[in-house]
């Protein structure tokens, strides 16, 4: 019985690869665009437990719905696993491939190459963001590789950066949280703040410590330097805003909230509240919106053949670095909302893919 | 069949200098640590950052008193984590919060150390009577927690808006920090569980010669079971007080502290083979690392090398503190 139900799964794989085959035939050109009713959006992330990953998900929701294609949105979490991230985008490319777009955050450095690779063997389309792999680019040699959207980390510590400067007047000290310091962003996040500092000497870097982006591990070492440094502290430098925010209770429990400036990275929505609030000073944002679907925006312009292929476009549409907002007093009410489709609409047209693109990448 | 009890704890104590030199190891240690640091750095030895490490042993101590029962009988509990994520949420969803209309105020404590009392019953079940091993059966329930943390947690993580408990878990009474106090509370406690009642004089006997135990006629899995659920009361607690602290449930709110626990209580001689320990030993083991971490921070040592030096320290720290144990751990595995 076991035997027989293995075989028949079997005959059916074989079945569905064969008609997955001769379903292509018919197309005169391997890059042909698909029937709308064909195409099939795939969101890959870790896992939607932290702000970040819920909206990279809403935001990809939200495209499908506007493009009328959410009963072919599916969504894949990875948890943290990058072999499991991988054997998640082989295992729904066993059918349909060449209709199928990829819009992936990697777990890891590691990951784009098996994933691109993938991509290139089975037909699928790819959109990849955020890490970076020396000498691995979309235009060398990957048809089905259409971009790269890389965060330039270093420009959004040397924004936020700017803004902690400003807010001290130019002088006093500075306390630096930093995350994980094995990681690309906080070292470049890092970099971005010693540049600012190299150009304002009125502000001396007190004491930096890693918390690895925790707020619970923020929040006692915040405390040790209210107690070692006191009202020296003019301001406070945080890698991401988990630990900005861990930081910020220290504060309140000093009664210093809103006294000292914070700031943070992320732009999630806590650190949001807390900017409007005067509590922090700003944080900055990659508008996980933004980047949970315009990856597959860009794959649906490609299939429709709303948009040239991509071997076709230049380089720097292929692989750039995304524009980042900087959220202060100013414009947190605009971004603690949670956005429309009407807002991004303008962005995902087919002719106006790159309107956040501002360079080349690496 | 005696020879695995320390005397001086279930019976007379053999000399009055072995027993001092035994109680005194970590206090050494704690001692030798503080003034350490406060020749290397002038700011550290003062009131306000005596108030900043009291205050940042708060949970640690919560947990390391729990935690030493649950070593000194012989088992481990890896579950902290979990549910310390499954105990915040769930504190952060019943007083008043941004996501939900209940308001149960300072009941949530109760209903917080509750749901711990309930996984750490669990725990000790799935040991006593499903018999796995505890160290599989606690890293498993942990799994649990954390996945039901996740599911509660779902888009946004519920803040706290209660000010009461917001004052309670930020601000001081008689200049002390809240939790501080309400820390030293569950220490009381813990002193008193283990002094007078059966669950901590049975804890000896099971964790130091199980086999003699039931053969004794004691109810092992029973007393097992209650130290179990013992830990976990606090585990619970542990994480509403962290929580009305930061403000929000959290499912990284227990992030560090398994390990840290559990160097704690070793730092404090309890051995993990279980049977001896006690939890004002703990409590020094929380001392030290509070004072080390603490005091990692005042000096900036760079952040590269920190772990490092945290390591070494911690390594001399559990040898000093264990130095008289050294004979008689006859395996060392």
């Amino acid at each position: 019985m076991r035997h027989e139900i293995v075989g028949t799964a079997a005959a059916a794989v074989r079945l569905a690869l064969a008609l997955a085959l001769t379903s292509a035939l018919p197309v005169a050109h391997a890059d042909a665009p698909c029937e709308k009713s064909q195409i099939r959006l795939v969101n890959s992330m870790r896992e939607i437990a932290q702000p970040y990953h819920v909206n990279l998900n809403k935001g990809g929701r939200m495209f499908a719905r506007w493009a009328g294609l959410e009963d072919q949105y599916v969504l894949q979490l990875n948890q943290g696993d990058s072999d499991k991230q991988v054997a998640l985008m082989r295992s729904i490319l066993a059918t349909n491939a060449k209709c199928t777009i990829f819009n992936v955050e990697p777990n890891a450095d590691v990951v784009m190459k098996p994933m691109v690779d993938t991509a290139k063997a089975t037909g699928a389309w790819i959109v990849t963001h955020w890490v970076y792999n020396r000498g691995l680019h979309p235009f060398d040699g990957y048809d089905r590789w259409i971009a790269h959207v890389a965060v330039n980390s270093q420009d959004v510590g040397v924004a936020v950066s700017d803004r902690l400067v400003a807010a001290m007047d130019g002088k006093g000290g500075i306390v630096v949280l930093h995350g994980r310091l094995d990681t690309d962003p906080a070292q470049k996040r890092f970099a971005g703040l010693k540049a600012v500092l190299a150009k304002h000497s009125g502000v001396t870097l007190l004491a930096q410590q890693p918390a690895n982006w925790d707020r619970t591990a923020a929040f006692p070492i915040m405390q040790a330097w209210l107690a070692k440094y006191g009202d020296r502290i003019r301001g406070v430098w945080a890698a991401n805003d988990d630990m900005a925010l861990g930081a910020l209770e220290a504060l309140r429990a000093a009664g210093l909230a809103g006294r000292v400036p914070v700031v943070g990275v992320d732009g999630i929505p806590e650190a949001i509240a807390a900017v409007a609030r005067g509590e922090m000073t700003a944080t900055v944002s990659s508008d996980a919106f933004y980047q949970g679907s315009i990856g597959l925006a860009m794959g649906v312009c490609v299939l429709t053949g709303q948009a040239p292929a991509p071997q076709t476009w230049s380089k720097q549409r292929r692989e750039f670095f995304l524009r980042v907002v900087v959220i202060t007093k100013d414009n947190a009410a605009q971004y603690a909302k949670e956005p429309e489709a009407d807002a991004y609409a303008p962005e995902w047209r087919c002719d106006n893919l790159w309107s956040r693109a501002t360079g080349p990448a690496f | 069949m005696e020879s695995r009890h320390r005397p001086g704890i279930l019976s007379v104590a053999p000399t009055a200098v072995r027993g001092a030199l035994r109680a005194s190891g970590p206090l050494l240690a704690l001692l030798a640590l503080t003034i350490g640091f406060a020749l290397a750095d002038s700011d550290f030895a003062t009131i306000a950052n005596l108030r900043v490490i009291l205050d940042s042993a708060a949970v640690p101590l919560v947990l390391a008193v729990g935690m030493t029962f649950v070593i000194r009988q012989g088992s481990i509990d890896l579950s902290v984590e979990g549910m310390m994520a499954a105990c915040s949420l769930l504190f952060a969803c019943v007083v008043a919060n941004d996501r939900m209309q209940v308001n149960l105020g300072w009941f949530g404590l109760p209903a917080a150390a509750a749901l711990g009392g309930v996984f750490g019953l669990a725990n000790g079940l799935v040991v006593t009577r499903l018999r796995v091993p505890s160290f599989m059966a606690t890293l498993g329930m942990g799994a649990i927690a954390l996945g039901a943390a996740m599911l509660m947690s779902g888009d946004q993580p519920p803040l706290i808006q209660d000010p009461v408990l917001r004052q309670w878990g930020l601000g001081q009474t008689f200049g002390l920090p809240n939790l501080a106090l309400a820390a030293a509370s569950c220490l009381v406690v813990g002193l008193f569980v283990e002094q007078y009642t059966r669950l901590g004089r049975y804890g000896y006997v099971i964790g130091g010669a199980e086999g003699v135990a039931r053969a004794s006629g004691l109810d092992v899995d029973f007393y097992k079971v209650l130290g179990f659920a013992f830990a976990g009361l606090l585990i619970g607690l542990a994480a509403a007080m962290e929580s009305a602290r930061l403000g929000l449930g959290h499912v990284g709110i227990g992030e560090g502290k398994m390990l840290g626990t559990i160097t704690a209580v070793v730092i404090g001689g309890t051995p993990l083979s279980g049977g001896s320990g006690s939890v004002r030993g703990s409590a020094v083991g929380v001392l030290t690392l509070a004072v080390l971490a603490n005091g990692m921070v005042f000096i900036g040592a760079t952040p590269d090398l920190e772990k490092a030096i945290q390591g070494a320290i911690v390594l001399v720290a559990v040898v000093v503190a264990n130095w008289h144990l050294r004979d008689r751990l006859r395996i060392v595995k």
